[in-house]
């Protein structure tokens, strides 16, 4: 982190666990992080009432994210197109192509 | 070992090969499609790019190492058909430091509970707020939140696909969520909206 970012850091008066938190709280709620790391942070969390509501805070913003993979998929119009063309190859399953939802 | 792979692969003949295309290959074109959205913006382009990535796949079937995850293949396919429509190189590796988008997050958060905002994504539904904010998002932030948070792919799996070290997914992802996040303050306040408490445990 750059020496400005962290000065801004220490102005806000926030104890090193909760800079943690504000540092890797991503690494950690993608489950990216090491078990050690994340076991700190885990204990953390678990007895700051601010950092667990920021936790839920961003958990619910990755969330409503993870919810839009249900509303966008591909067009029927393009899925007719690619049926049409995968026939032309000579592909046995070309309709199922049209019939996926 | 791959040779035998291969071997086996065309042992199966026209009727094996269109059964293993169908039950690896054609399940994931919601997915691609919505890459190659994030990768072009464009309505048809992205359907000029799924089908030529969908053709080179079933001409290139063969190639498709069974047991291995169709998906990422396709992905990475998706993303190599689009660089050769631009006809350009990959994009230039932004190499910001994630953990300052991780903070400045932190500092919108800390900006919404100021204006009463602290629960914004439990008690809104800005679902459609979020996807008009994902359409702005710039690349390669936009294909990354895709990757990771759309499609629920590791740091991993996302930088094979883009072919970026997974430090580069990690800047990316995250100055991409932050930027979503600035971006749906100033629409919850431009809807008016204020939460009812100021603060607390939920």
């Amino acid at each position: 982190m750059s020496a400005p970012a962290r000065t801004q850091l220490e102005g806000l008066g926030l104890s090193s666990s909760c800079v943690d938190v504000l540092r890797h709280l991503w690494d950690y709620l993608d489950d990216e992080m090491t078990p050690g790391g994340a076991e700190r942070l885990r204990a953390h969390i678990a007895g700051c009432a601010q950092c667990r509501e920021y936790e839920g805070y961003q958990a619910c913003f990755l969330d409503t994210l993870a919810k839009l993979r249900a509303e966008l998929g591909a067009p029927t119009e393009l899925r007719q197109r690619l049926a049409d063309k995968l026939k032309s190859q000579g592909c046995g399953c070309w309709h199922k192509v049209r019939n996926e939802s | 070992m791959t040779t035998t792979i291969l071997a086996t692969s065309e042992l199966l003949g026209d009727a094996g090969r269109d059964a293993a295309f169908e039950r690896e290959a054609l399940p994931w074109l919601d997915d691609v499609y919505r890459f190659a959205l994030s990768l072009t913006r464009d309505d048809a382009d992205a359907d000029d790019v799924v089908q030529e990535t969908y053709l080179r796949a079933y001409r290139s079937w063969h190639t498709f190492i069974p047991g291995t995850e169709c998906r990422r293949w396709l992905f990475t396919i998706c993303r190599n058909v689009f660089l050769r429509s631009r006809e350009r190189q990959r994009p230039t590796v932004d190499l910001e430091d994630g953990e300052q988008d991780a903070v400045a997050a932190g500092s919108v958060y800390a900006a919404a509970r100021e204006r009463g905002y602290d629960d914004l994504y439990a008690t809104l539904d800005l679902a459609p707020a979020l996807r008009d904010a994902l359409d702005e998002l710039a690349e390669p932030f936009r294909s990354t939140v895709i990757l990771v948070d759309v499609e629920g792919m590791t740091y991993e799996t996302a930088a094979q696909v883009m072919g970026v070290p997974i430090g580069t997914v990690r800047s990316r992802l995250f100055r991409g969520r932050r930027l979503l996040q600035e971006k749906l303050l100033t629409v919850a306040e431009d809807l008016g909206f204020v939460t009812a408490s100021a603060g607390g445990m939920r």
